[in-house]
This record gives C-alpha cells, structure tokens and sequence, in this order.
C-alpha cells in the first residue's frame, strides 16, 4: 500500500494521565498503531474506557501524546491549518443552546474558513442533509438529543472536509435517526471521504465500516478489514433437521465433531462446511428429514466479546 | 482582526449579554451615579465635584465587578460545557480562541461604560456640572484598566476555575491600586528588604493608580496628552503580556 493512501497514521501513541490531583499517572493509551487508508469507513471500536476518545483528542489536538506520532493527511496533529480538511463530532456534543440551528452553523462554517458567498447555501445545503431544514431556525435549546447529534454530524461536515471523524455517531438517535446517520456516512464515502469511526455499537459497525480496529484497555488487539474478521477460521454450515434418531446424531457429533442443539422432532447441527455434504448424507440415510441448511455467520459481537475477553484474560494471568 | 477571531468573540460578546449578572451590576452602577446627585445635596459646596467623583468611582467599581465576574467564566465554561472541542478541532488556534473570547467581553463591557457614560454625562448636564476633556480621558483610562481586568480574568480562567480566578482576578485589581502607596511607604522604611520588596511589587503589579483621572476630571485640574497616552501605552503592553502569558499556558493544557 502506498504511503499517500494512508489518511491517519498513528505509531506506538502513548498517552499517561493522571485522574486526580496528587494521584499516581495511569497510562491510557499504550503503544498504539494503526492506519486510516483513503476513502474507506475505519471503525475503531472498543468497551467504555478502552481509549477510543482519548485517541480521538490526540488527533483532534486536544490532548497531547505522551510518546509516539500521529498524522493525518500526512500532517501533525499539532498543526492547525491542515484542519480545514477534517471534520469532528465529538462524543455527546454540547452547542451554545442559545443559537438557532443555521446561527451554529454560521458560526462553524465562519471559523472553517467558508468563503461568506458559500456560507449561506451550504448551511442551508446541511440542515436538509440532517433532516433539520424545518428546525433551522428554532433555538438549539429546544432541540432533542438526536436533534443535537445530527446538528452535530452538520459541523463536522460544514466546510466539506475530506476526512471526518465521528465520535459515537449514532448516540442517541431512535432507530431512524440512526439510518438516516448511516446513509450519510455511505454517502460520504461515495464522495470520496474518508470515515474514522468511533463506537462501541457493533451493528452500525457491522453495516457501514470497511475496516476495524479493536481497542481495550489502551492497546490495538485488531486491525484489518472487516470481512476478514468476521470470516476468520473454518467456514461452518447450521444444519436443521426434523425426526433425527437419536443414534445418528450420536454418530455425527463424533464423527464430525459437530455442534448439536435440540433434541427429538427439530435438532440443530453446526458443522464444518466441507464435511455437510457427508454429514447431510448420513442424516437423510437415517430417515432424518431437512428443514434447512444455512452457512453460519459469526457475529462481530461475539468476535469482539472473545478477543476482548481473550487478551483481558490474558492479560489477568500475568 | 481576522475572521475567526472575530467570530469568536461575536459570539463570546452574544453570550456575555445573556448573563442576568450583567444587568444587575448595571442597574446598580446607574442607580449609584443617580443617588450621587442625592448625595451631594448633604454638601453646601462642591456638589458637582462631589457627584461626579462618586459617579467616576462607581462607574470604576462596577465595570471592574461585571469584568471579573462575567469574565472568569470565560474560558472555564467553553472546557466545562465541552464547546471548545468541536471548536478547536477547526482551523483555530488557542491563541486566536483565547484573544476572540478577550475581545468578546472587552466589548461588551466597553458597551457597558459607554452606557454609564452617557448616563453620566445626562446627570451633569442636568446639574450643570462642566464636562470637558478631563472627564473623557478619565473614562479613556478607565477603559484601558478594564481591558487589563479582562485580561486579567481571562488568563486566570484559562487554567483554574472561576471561584479561584474570581479570586485571584480580585486580589491582583486591589493589590494594584495599592502598590504604588506600598512602593512610597516602602521608600522611607530602614529595612532594606521592606524597601527591595514595595519597589519589586509595584514593577511587577500593574500600577493600576496610572489609570485612575478621576480627580482631575472632577476637579476641572489640567490634563496634559502624554497623562493619557503614556498609561494607555503601559497598559496596552501590560495587557499583551498577560495574554501572551495565557496562551502559553492555554496552548499547554489538555482537554480531557
């Protein structure tokens, strides 16, 4: 892979803090790296406390790395004017509550460096774009939580930037309001953009990103391309028959070394897909009947669950 | 000023005339300059001098009272209340931030003296008080001690919070009217340290005393040029230090 097509590089980040006053530094991040590449959706997923938002004030410039680099668009993150082209939404984003939802806009879209002739119309452009053409004009005091995130998804966009990172995009967004976020993300992508985003809900993940990155307890325990994780080891097929005798699913649970649920009229077998042909055999040899046949797709909850589990188990040992 | 800047302290100025403290320190500088007219009448001679030293005094007093308290929020809540993560993460640096929100309030509180000043100058026409050149450059210099305030305030919000800098913000505007008392009492000890210490106080402290024409404009007393632009030179310096001194500190902190 190229070098220019690497959007965000960040190499073995460090970052200490101390949580109070007097009180000893606690490392937060610990030796992190990864890349962003150009034009894809990263999602950089990771339970509370993991290091998700400290790593995205490090590339924000709003905290400073202890040790190690970051860069984005090949530019420091402690340089200003790159910033131009990135756009953020931070985590629970707090507006002056007593702007009206196109004065906010104004205000961001001024301090962007958005030309006053271009100004009005892009403003106007991104509230339509977050369905809040209509609420433009009432003060942000009286807007919704998911009101105020997708105001906050427009700021982050206002000066049409290159990269946009989001923090916990979909938080607190009702089921629509979370669609109507993912069709902008793809939307984006189309366009060219490129998505870092930060989350700890794996469906939207699931649905919109390219890659991923796993973080716990300030350390990378993952980075690669979604479908890889989500195929990673021997595809398997979920078996579903009816009237299975009880010897024959003996015989296949150890023939096969398969997974059996259920028992009796309806039994549940999950094998490796390049033994079901025999297996499927075997079954209907024995008077079983067939019900279904669907290759198994493992979750990223369950993936993420075990390679978080793994490495804190790991980790406990020590 | 650029764009940004400009912007910022647009809107620090938009949000320091929503704070109600504003008003009622306001209300209370014009009521104090009406009741000045009632209390020079206990006078038998003198009553316009009398009225327009309390009316200089209290438009002093409360300008610097709406400075600090308004002011030392100032920084303190854009961190609190999160907003200065979306901004920052623009084309912004903290220098521009910090000079935009200085800006913002110095105006509205320059807005507010030109209120008390018009006030002001109302009454003693009623009175028939004289008003000339004095009185404007006692009012000039009033506003180049409440820029200091400001700076003041400002660069304290930039790293504690507004009880501490309220505090501290308070201590530096008194401590500043006193040092060059303490500087002229300190000259005639026998301690040599006593005098080293008053004379280093006042270098370091601003000598805020340098602003203060007030008993030249109530007392029709000549004011020459230089007693004007010579303080304002010093402050205007005093206050680049001081904000220079708050972005150092503003640049170094993290946003946790």
């Amino acid at each position: 892979m190229s070098a220019a097509a690497e959007i965000v590089r960040v190499d073995d980040l460090v970052k200490d803090m101390r949580p109070g006053f007097g009180l000893r530094k606690k490392r937060i991040l610990d030796g992190i790296s990864f890349r962003v590449r150009e034009r894809e959706i990263f999602g950089f997923i990771g339970p509370n406390g993991a290091g998700k938002t400290t790593t995205l004030k490090v590339l924000m410039g709003l905290i400073r790395p202890t040790s190690g680099e970051a860069s984005i668009l090949g530019h420091d993150v402690g340089e200003i004017t790159f910033r131009r082209q990135i756009g953020f939404l931070p985590e629970q984003p707090y507006f002056y509550d007593y702007l009206t939802g196109r004065e906010i806009l104004r205000f961001y879209a001024k301090l962007s460096g958005v030309s006053q002739d271009r100004r009005e119309r892009r403003v106007s452009e991104l509230l339509s774009l977050v369905g809040l053409a209509e609420a433009g004009d009432t003060r942000l005091r009286s807007y919704s939580k998911g009101m105020l995130q997708r105001i906050g998804v427009a700021q982050a966009l206002v000066h049409d930037p290159t990269v946009v990172f989001l923090d916990e995009p979909m938080s607190g967004l009702d089921p629509v309001g979370r669609k109507e976020v993912r069709d902008i993300i793809l939307r984006l992508r189309a366009e060219g953009k490129t998505i870092f985003m930060s989350t700890h809900i794996l469906s939207d993940v699931e649905m919109v990103c390219d890659r991923v990155a796993i973080i716990a307890e300030g350390k990378i325990r993952y980075e690669g391309a979604i479908d890889e994780f989500l195929h990673a080891g021997e595809p398997q097929v979920d078996l579903v028959f009816a009237n299975l005798p009880s010897e024959a699913a003996a015989r296949l649970e150890e023939r096969f070394d398969a997974q059996l649920r259920g028992h009796g009229e309806r039994v549940e077998l999950r094998i490796a897909e390049k033994d079901s042909r025999e297996a499927l055999r075997v079954a209907l040899d024995a008077g079983a009947e067939l019900i279904s046949a669907t290759p198994h797709r493992v979750s990223l909850e369950s993936i993420f669950l075990s390679t978080v589990g793994e490495t804190g188990a790991a980790e406990g040992s020590r | 000023m650029s764009g940004r800047i400009w912007a910022i302290a647009l809107n620090t100025g938009r949000e320091a005339i929503r704070h109600k403290l504003l008003y009622t320190l306001l209300f209370f500088a014009l009521a104090m300059i009406a009741f000045g007219t009632v209390l020079s009448t206990l006078s038998y001679v003198e009553r316009e001098r009398m009225m327009q030293d309390f009316a200089f005094g209290s438009i002093r007093l409360f300008s610097v009272a709406i400075a600090v308290f308004v002011g030392v929020g100032l920084i303190h809540k854009e961190v609190d209340r999160r907003t200065v993560y979306t901004i920052l993460s623009k084309p912004l640096s903290r220098a521009e931030f910090l000079i935009g929100k200085f800006a913002g309030l110095l105006l509205v509180i320059w807005l507010q003296v030109a209120i008390m000043a018009a006030f002001f100058a109302g009454i003693s026409l009623l009175m028939g008080a004289p008003l000339g050149f004095a009185h404007l450059a006692a009012l000039a210099l009033t506003a180049v001690e409440l820029a200091l305030v400001v700076a003041l305030a400002t660069l304290f919000s930039a790293f504690t919070t507004p009880l501490l800098a309220s505090f501290f913000s308070c201590g530096i505007w008194l401590a500043g009217h006193l040092t060059r008392d303490l500087r002229d009492h300190g000259a005639g000890a026998e301690s040599a340290l006593v005098r080293d210490a008053t004379a280093w106080m006042h270098r370091i402290l601003p000598d805020l005393e340098s602003f203060n024409l007030s008993i030249e404009a109530a007392h029709q007393l000549p004011v020459a040029a230089s007693d004007v632009w010579l303080p304002a030179l010093y402050g205007a310096g005093y206050v680049v230090i001081v904000l220079a001194s708050a972005t150092l500190i503003f640049e170094r902190r993290d946003f946790r």
